[in-house]
């Protein structure tokens, strides 16, 4: 990737930071069974995995193609969750208890789509000029420029949007001190970090436990129990926030 | 029990997308907290341009110390010293700048923040306007509105001052009078578009082929669709700029105004001030933002901005007043 190296450097540490950040929150949400959203979480890791790869070629982890297929699936996964919830978000019954879900995915849909683009672009200009490293992206490499603006303005609008909501998620701390037997305190209260997972954790209107990779903690909820403190969302916020800039200026760094 | 019951029976106010807000301590976005937003993105923007291979270069510090050359000494000086020094240190200098304008992104953005942020911008945007703009050619006769004068930079700092999240705000017919007051808020706006109106008479501007060559130097290192746009305005421009650029003057003139109009006719000079907004903004090739060499998105998306700040409400009470008196 053309850029100062240093500067290369940094983000990629940034996000290898990030990735291993999220790695740390699947493993003691599974094993604590803490509320997580690990499709965000583990698409966090991919993407700051591809992301380092892509900053300083020798932290590369994958085979060539390997990337494209792995964001090509999970953009269209991401879309299909999205058009998901838009359609449960339009039936009365659900209208009222989430509120635009489909912002949340949207946001995924396309950070994995510029994860996408990025990594066309790259292979696109290998091709042309016949190299082998990722290094072979010059600073006008991209074929589609203004696609690669769009994407990157897309990505510091949710940027700013979910900073500018930062402050009003509760900490894992006002979460847990919180009597155990309570429901969840007015004015403290705080579930997972994406609204859609708060909807997925509900059981099942069958009883059934849900499979859609949620941690639901069930047992706690029949018990009668208050659920289980969750994983920050404060912090997966700012996961999100980094990720966005990294992206945004891996993006403008192809115009 | 559900998570979303358990948050609506506790009276939790679930935030669009990335969880549940405490109720007292957020509420949603008003209109002037999404144009700081707004503003926040385009900072945001600037700052990783400015992390652009290009601004770690020499192009960088010779582009700064262009700007001087036609300024009074008292101006000009400070421009040399500071384009010298960046020159000597251009990595540790680009770097700050680049950070420093990330964090007043991010600071805007973090409510905590966001008074600081916005007090620091203010501070940063007069400081490059004069060292990094030149004043943006007001005083060398080079200023246009079709290449960014008055300097994009200082209308971040006037937007800054006319969103400022007053402790008690005042009535007043749009967004960017709440601090200031209606009528320092009209008279900003007057100056600012007045002065462009003005610098469209100017031979910079109004000069045979001064508009013309001015679009058609955007056009360069554009990608196609947008060179095309300029190159088409250019040529259109060539055998028409002194009438084009007096025409230009009136639109800007009646911009001016408009704010003291009553509010339909306000309205719909609000209106065609954003779309002369875009038509500056497409003149300028966008900053250039898509050359890989553009510092800044340039003033055409700031007046956008700031026109809507200016965007007559339907009430002119602030909505804490209105709450109170409920």
């Amino acid at each position: 990737m053309a850029g100062q190296s240093w500067l290369a450097d940094t983000f990629a540490g940034i996000m290898i930071i990030t990735a291993a950040y999220c790695v740390s929150r699947l493993v003691v949400a599974r094993r604590q069974h803490r509320p997580t959203d690990f499709r965000v979480d583990g698409v966090h890791v991919l993407m700051g995995v591809a992301m380092a790869g892509m900053l300083v070629p020798r932290l590369r982890v994958f085979w060539a193609g390997g990337w494209e297929i792995v964001f090509g699936v999970a953009t269209a996964w991401f879309a299909w969750l999205t058009i998901r919830e838009w359609m449960a978000s339009r039936e009365p019954r659900t209208r009222s208890a989430v509120s635009h879900p489909r912002a949340h995915h949207l946001q995924h849909v396309l950070g994995c789509g510029a994860m996408l683009y990025m990594f066309l672009a790259v292979t696109s200009a290998r091709a042309a000029s016949g190299g082998s490293g990722m290094s072979g992206m010059a600073g006008s490499a991209a074929r589609f420029p203004t696609l690669a603006l769009i994407l990157a303005l897309g990505l510091f609008g949710y940027v700013v949007w979910t900073a500018d909501r930062l402050p009003g998620l509760a900490t894992v701390a006002a979460f847990a001190a919180r009597p155990t037997s309570a429901p969840v305190p007015a004015g403290a209260a705080s579930y997972p970090s994406t609204a859609t997972q708060a909807s997925a954790m509900a059981p099942r209107e069958d009883g059934q436990a849900r499979t859609d990779g949620q941690a639901p903690d069930d047992s706690r909820l029949r018990a009668g129990q208050a659920p289980a403190t969750p994983m920050s969302p404060r912090l997966a916020a700012c996961c999100e926030i980094a990720m966005g800039v990294t992206m945004g200026y891996m993006l403008i760094l192809m115009l | 029990m559900t998570s979303h019951v358990t948050d609506a029976r506790s009276g939790g106010r679930r935030i669009g997308g990335i969880g549940v807000a405490r109720e007292e301590s957020w509420a949603a976005p008003d209109t002037r907290r999404w144009l700081q937003l707004g503003l926040a993105f385009i900072w945001l923007l600037d700052a990783v341009l400015q992390f652009q291979s290009f601004m770690f270069s020499k192009g960088f510090s010779q582009m700064l110390a262009g700007t001087a050359p036609g300024n009074p000494a008292v101006i000009a000086g400070p421009i040399n010293w500071s384009a010298r020094l960046i020159d000597q240190h251009t990595v540790v200098a680009n770097g700050a700048f680049a950070v420093i304008q990330l964090l007043l992104g991010l600071g805007i953005a973090w409510r905590p923040a966001v008074r600081l942020a916005l007090g620091a911008s203010i501070g940063w945007a007069i400081a490059v306007w004069w060292l990094g703009e030149g004043l943006g050619g007001i005083l060398n006769g080079a200023g246009s509105p079709a290449n960014g004068a008055p300097g994009a930079v200082i209308i971040y700092a006037l937007l800054a001052v006319l969103l400022w999240p007053g402790k008690r705000d005042r009535p007043a017919p749009f967004v960017a009078g709440r601090f200031t007051g209606a009528a320092v808020a009209r008279l900003l706006w007057l100056v600012l578009w007045g002065s462009l109106a003005y610098m469209a008479l100017l031979p910079a501007t109004r000069a045979a082929k001064a508009l013309s060559g001015m679009v058609a130097g955007m056009a360069s290192g554009e990608p196609g669709w947008l060179a095309g746009l300029d190159n088409h305005l250019a040529a259109f421009l060539a055998q028409r700029g002194p009438a084009a650029a007096v025409v230009l003057a009136v639109v800007l003139a009646f911009i001016a105004v408009g704010v003291y109009l009553p509010r339909p006719a306000a309205r719909a000079l609000i209106a065609v001030a954003i779309v002369t907004s875009a038509a500056i903004w497409i003149a300028e090739g966008l900053g250039g933002i898509l050359t890989g060499g553009g510092t800044d998105p340039n003033s055409g998306l700031l007046l956008a901005l700031l026109a809507l700040t200016y965007w007559p409400l339907a009430n002119s009470r602030p909505a804490a007043t209105r709450s109170e008196s409920a």
